[in-house]
């Protein structure tokens, strides 16, 4: 069988790690968020109620991420597996598990849809702006925050690895206070109406191109330091 | 059974010929083929195997085609008169040189050896006769 | 011996981590089916060049062929190949039979039912999680994915840490029993010299990243001899000798000294009243790096003054 797809495997051997607690996140986030919404909705409230809730699955994967490198990076070498052969590998067992996220999402947010949101008027699921280009825009979106959170996590592991913790944190702050800039900066010349009616504008699907786009650079950068990085 | 110190293929080598000097691994018998002298001495199938090619090249074994390693015909003799050389070498000539510093010559050496040697039979069957 | 079967070739190779060298200027080449002993003091590099050779650790300068390929990102190469670390890291909640699993899916020769023996010799428990197992079961792991792999170029690095004597001996006998059914190439770290000298066809000596012995092993076994005795007698016979080692204890001096013996050479140790002792490989390869290392450092000082 072909080596890449052994990797794959290899990476599906922490089941913990790819299946079983993003799973878990899922559902106990979603147990959560109807929950409150019940309690919201029984003490008279109308809703709709929307929550951070699912959000949580897909900020775990920022640790599957990180640990489909660190613990599986070395090992990998031992089996005399390239890196290059590693990293696409990884890479597809990071999009079967953000496809299967992503199907949840869209099958949960048209379920949410039809039923009103679990007749309590309560999304988990489908929030406005995400659905609005229908279940498969919702797909993709989801399949590229998945992805893109898992690259991050990826990304910062390899730099780790390969760089050690010093460099990652200073890229994280020159990030972090590029991001500040940017705020100063839209916030100053009173831009945030622009700003916020472009983002609306690219709406969902939009946004998750941007995000891909992300992505593939995050993942280019990955590859290479991947290729000098040491077990 | 291994010593320190010396060539490993020379003491494999040296155990097949003792068995062959005391008899117990007879002329045209087969021979442990390399295989079973490394597993049982634990050691590299390749010295296992330089030792008996030693032993090949000196005429003490021979190769049946297809199966296996023999006991060349007259390899006892030769190896008897190799080691009667050696034991010349090694403790003839040190005793020779030694009784010469005591003032004793080839001839005196011949008595005392037999004179010893007789004491040795003597005790020998009457500890037998005990 | 094998001829003309280079399976791996270093030229000059050399490895820098910021100011310290750890491989410097290393040069050999690796015959087929032949098991090597890559023997040294902690930290002399071996791992350092192993890693290397397997591509999971990068020269800083230098030339690596293995199978005349260059290794690096190439799997037609690294799949003939088995590198288990000494202090190999596993997947985090991983069972040794996913480790072997997954060595399956790697390794083309692999072979289940040789795994399965040697779990069973180890004792290896099988319900508990690696990163739970004992130090000595931790070397098992790697010792049985070494050896089932079955992979053409084998590397065990130190791999005996933690095995008991029995553990070890099992790993000895069975490397050379498969060894012996399935040739290969094996390159065998290890500081226990004795214990693996009657494994190994050739040795490799490493210290301080440099390669300062690269013989068959029974070209080196007798290579030297151990004089005791009066100290005056000792000196007088080893005059104009290679002395590699020097001890005494009042009148009595032990010298280890190189070259081989002649008869003749016995006959004036016997008159003069003086004992032979064998030297192990072990102690041979120690004195000879220790002396090797004190005359670097004493060349070093003379290039200062």
């Amino acid at each position: 069988m072909n080596r890449t797809v052994n990797v794959v495997r290899m990476q599906l051997i922490n089941k913990q790690t790819f299946v079983w607690v993003p799973l878990i996140v899922l559902g106990a986030s979603f147990a959560m968020s109807l929950a409150i919404y019940a309690i919201l909705n029984s003490s008279g409230l109308e809703g709709p109620f929307y929550g951070g809730g699912s959000q949580a699955p897909l900020w775990v994967l920022l640790f599957v991420g990180i640990s489909s490198l660190t613990l599986t990076f070395p090992f990998s070498q031992a089996m005399s597996v390239t890196r290059r052969e590693f990293f696409l590998g990884t890479m597809l067992a990071a999009a079967g598990c953000a496809v299967l996220l992503a199907a949840v999402f869209a099958v949960g947010g048209m379920i949410e849809e039809a039923t009103n949101g679990w007749g309590i008027n309560g999304y988990f699921f489908a929030l406005d702006w995400v659905v609005e280009d229908g279940p498969l825009g919702a797909a993709f979106f989801y399949f590229v925050m998945a992805m893109l959170i898992f690259m991050l996590g990826f990304w910062s592991a390899t730099v780790y690895k390969r760089s050690g913790a010093l460099l990652l944190t200073l890229i994280w702050v020159a990030v972090g206070a590029l991001l500040l800039v940017a705020i100063w900066a839209i916030t100053r010349f009173e831009a945030w109406g622009d700003v916020i009616g472009a983002l609306v504008q690219l709406g969902a699907v939009g946004l998750a191109a941007w995000g891909l786009a992300l992505t593939v650079v995050l993942g280019g950068i990955s590859y290479l330091t991947l290729r000098r990085a040491v077990p | 059974m291994i010593e320190e110190g010396r060539a490993l293929f020379l003491q494999i080598a040296e155990s097949v010929e003792d068995a062959i000097i005391d008899g117990s691994l007879a002329e045209e018998a087969q021979a442990p083929s390399t295989n079973e002298l490394a597993a049982f001495y634990r050691i590299n199938p390749a010295t296992a195997a330089k030792g008996v090619a030693m032993l090949t090249d000196k005429g003490v074994l021979y190769k049946r085609r297809g199966i296996g390693m023999f006991v060349a015909p007259g390899a006892r003799e030769l190896l008897l008169s190799e080691r009667r050389t050696a034991f010349a070498d090694r403790y003839v000539e040190p005793l020779l040189a030694e009784a010469r510093k005591l003032g004793l010559g080839p001839e005196d050496l011949a008595l005392l050896i037999r004179d010893r040697a007789g004491a040795q039979v003597a005790t020998t069957t009457e500890g037998n006769a005990r | 011996m094998t001829t003309g079967t280079h399976v791996i070739e270093v030229k000059n190779l050399t490895k820098h981590y910021r100011d310290v060298v750890a491989v410097d200027d290393v040069s050999f080449t690796i015959e087929k089916d032949t098991i090597y002993g890559l023997l040294g003091r902690n930290g002399a590099g071996k791992t350092t060049v192993m890693s290397i050779l397997t591509a999971q650790n990068f020269a800083t300068s230098g030339d690596v062929r293995v199978f005349g390929m260059q290794p690096y990102e190439n799997a037609k190469v690294l799949s003939r190949m088995c590198f288990v670390r000494e202090s190999q890291k596993y997947p985090d909640d991983a069972l040794p039979q996913h480790a072997f699993r997954t060595a399956k899916l790697f390794f083309p020769h692999w072979d289940d039912d040789l795994a399965a023996q040697l779990i069973d010799e180890f004792q290896l428990p099988q319900k508990t999680r690696i990163k739970k197992l004992s130090r000595g079961q931790l070397s098992a792991v790697g010792v049985i994915i070494g050896l089932a792999s079955r992979a053409e170029i084998t590397f065990f690095d130190e791999p005996y840490l933690g095995l008991d004597a029995v553990a070890r001996q099992i790993f000895y006998d069975r490397l050379l029993e498969d060894y012996t059914e399935h040739p290969r190439t094996v390159i065998l770290s290890s500081h226990l010299i004795d214990e693996v000298s009657n494994l190994i066809e050739r040795v490799l000596v490493i210290d301080h990243g440099r390669i300062v012995m690269d013989e068959a092993t029974d070209a080196v076994r007798d290579r030297a001899a151990n004089i005791v005795g009066d100290a005056s007698a000792v000196d007088a016979f080893v005059a104009g000798r290679q002395v590699i080692h020097r001890e005494s204890l009042g009148n009595v001096a032990s010298v280890t000294v190189l070259g081989a013996l002649t008869l003749a050479d016995r006959e004036r140790l016997a008159a003069a009243g003086l004992d032979v002792a064998p030297v192990s490989l072990q102690q041979l390869i120690v004195r000879t790096t220790q002396r090797a290392a004190s005359e670097g450092a004493a060349t070093e000082e003379g290039a200062l003054r």
